[in-house]
């Protein structure tokens, strides 16, 4: 992994991780708040945006570390230029899927744009929560047609 | 085409793209986007995948995947994962077979910290096999004994799989976990009987210890005071309805968290390796779960299962003869698919089939999980014999599958009185009333 993919690794897992600490302690406090009788008003609302940045720094760590769960009953016993062929069958399909979802998040977003939404306790906005989804969206697809080029040229 | 043929097309598809190893969230969500532009049209297709990866990610109930995982890998940080076997091995120890107790007793704990299949066998793995090859007990009990009771972390909460079929299958995820004790804890108990058995048969493999003093017993149950305290606080708050599993997954996390503090394990290192671990796998089981509701919303619109439904309603099996179908159905099918595969490739086609029989979907989780733990212990996938052959590289694949076996005829027949008796998975959840 060269130096500019590990920092970008880096800031990620601190990134995402953050958003899942920050998801920890707002759950915890709500819960002794609760056993206090002293209610912590809107906590599943930050757990849930926190949930969704955790969530979309997950994806694309899963994605950069190669580490998406697949069957390998076949593919670890065929010849290797099969294999290289499933490859860039795999990076098409996961291009295709990519495309189909930022299409349809993109397509939502624009259409919500002005739309005013916003969590029902805190009023927090879901411009940014969609804007996130998108941009993950966009960095998976990137991923995936540098991956494909990648092997297209092997 | 009509829907039911779209929908058998779409599940063959997704089954080839499988076989080609295509990764599963990507294969179920491909397949789900393409079957749902054929039968919906493009737009409403884009759309109501993009709605249902928005409403996956802002989920609530999904923060609950991810802050167990992180709860296990601080208590491995803190060096906690091995401190129930080393307690098991001090009170068992003495006894015939008593190491390979403390395997299973082992499994069973750290399951109770963490919940995946894999990481239990080879975190046990790396402690007892060795510890038990240095003292003379067989490889075969050795390794079989731990690539068994590694699916124990499947199933003692909190479970992983549960979490995804509680999401998936729109399940009560403490409901699932109340229903998976009794059955988590009867399955570790075939493994002590199977122990029993082998050793009563045969002496040789697994000679006696000297018996450890109380001082050291002692010793080793305050080390693992904390961590089972959290255990006990997390899992019986959740099963009692004291906290929400997503609650309980962010207690547990935080007491590791402080456990690590405490036992001076804390480090910016440890910290960021925890949370790169967590959140790899937390994307990939996103990812799966993503797809799978997506796969699910097109098996829903295509009317496959109802078709399937009437067919098995024709044969007249009854509930019971109709899961044990089902259960060898996904015994083979478990054969070729891994068990997250089989999970949410079978989930959207059998769920229906199940409601229609009567049965509780909260059972259908528990046998699900159950039939898919089978799958990590039988060949060719059995993912725990390969974690426990690189655990001990030296004992040949076929010994580990020798020393499996008696446990995977004590699972069959588990898997058997689940189906039987749902009273073993529903008994606790209508005891309490939920």
């Amino acid at each position: 992994m060269d130096v500019h993919m590990k920092r970008l690794r880096d800031l990620l897992v601190w990134v995402a991780g953050g958003a899942l600490l920050v998801a920890m302690v707002v759950d915890t406090s709500a819960m002794l708040g609760r056993q206090l009788h002293l209610p912590l008003l809107g906590a599943i609302e930050i757990v849930q945006a926190a949930v969704l940045f955790g969530s979309a720094g997950a994806l694309l760590l899963a994605a950069l570390e190669h580490s998406h769960a697949r069957v390998h009953l076949l593919l670890d016993r065929l010849p290797g230029s099969w294999q290289s062929w499933l490859t860039r069958l795999h990076a098409v399909c996961a291009l295709t899927l990519y495309l189909g979802l930022l299409g349809g998040s993109a397509w939502i977003a624009a259409d919500l744009w002005n739309g005013q939404e916003h969590s029902e306790l805190l009023h927090l906005p879901y411009r940014p929560l969609r804007l996130a989804v998108v941009f993950t969206l966009l960095m998976l697809l990137g991923h995936a047609a540098l991956r494909l080029k990648k092997k297209a040229r092997t | 085409m009509s829907g039911t043929a779209t929908g058998s097309l779409g599940v063959l598809s997704l089954l080839l793209l499988l076989l080609a190893g295509t990764p599963i969230g990507v294969a179920l969500g491909l397949v789900g986007l393409v079957g749902l532009t054929l039968t919906l049209g493009l737009e409403p297709a884009l759309i109501k995948s993009a709605v249902l990866m928005f409403e996956t990610m802002t989920r609530y109930e999904l923060g609950t995947l991810p802050l167990f995982i992180l709860m296990a890998h601080l208590c491995f940080a803190a060096d906690a994962s091995r401190d129930f076997f080393n307690v098991a091995a001090r009170f068992l120890g003495h006894r015939r077979g008593g190491l390979a107790y403390a395997s299973v007793a082992g499994c069973a704990g750290f399951g109770a910290i963490n919940g995946s299949s894999l990481a239990t066998t080879a975190t046990i793995g790396l402690v007892a096999v060795p510890e038990m090859r240095s003292r003379g007990y067989s490889d075969a009990l050795a390794t079989g004994s731990v690539a068994a009771g590694g699916t124990l972390g499947q199933m003692i909460p909190p479970s992983g799989a549960l979490i995804v079929y509680g999401i998936v299958a729109e399940q009560s995820i403490g409901s699932l976990f109340a229903a998976a004790l009794v059955p988590g804890i009867t399955q570790m108990l075939s493994y002590l009987l199977v122990i029993a058995l082998l050793v009563v048969w045969k002496p040789g493999i697994a000679p006696s210890l000297p018996r450890a003093s109380w001082p050291e017993r002692m010793a080793a149950l305050r080390r693992m005071l904390d961590i089972g305290l959290l255990v006990l606080v997390v899992t019986g708050g959740i099963v009692l309805g004291w906290v929400t599993p997503s609650e309980g997954a962010a207690v547990g996390a935080a007491g590791a968290f402080l456990i690590c503090l405490f036992r001076r394990r804390l480090t910016l290192a440890t910290l960021h390796r925890a949370l790169a671990e967590t959140l790899k796998t937390s994307g990939l089981i996103y990812l799966v779960i993503i797809g799978a509701l997506v796969f699910a919303a097109f098996i829903s619109v295509t009317g496959v299962t109802e078709s399937i439904s009437q067919g098995i309603a024709g044969l007249g099996l009854g509930p019971v003869g109709t899961m044990l179908l089902v259960a060898l159905f996904l015994l083979l099918v478990g054969s070729v698919l891994d068990g997250l595969a089989l999970m949410l490739l079978t989930t959207p086609i059998l769920l229906p089939v199940v409601a229609d029989l009567g049965l509780s979907p909260i059972w259908f989780g528990i046998f699900l999980v159950r039939a898919m733990e089978i799958g990590f212990v039988h060949p060719p996938i059995g993912m725990n014999l390969y974690v426990i052959q690189g655990v001990a590289p030296d004992v040949p694949l076929s010994r580990v599958f020798k020393g499996v076996l008696p446990f995977l005829v004590a699972d069959l027949m588990h898997l058997v009185l689940l189906v039987v008796f749902p009273v073993i998975a529903m008994g606790l959840l209508q005891w309490m009333g939920k």
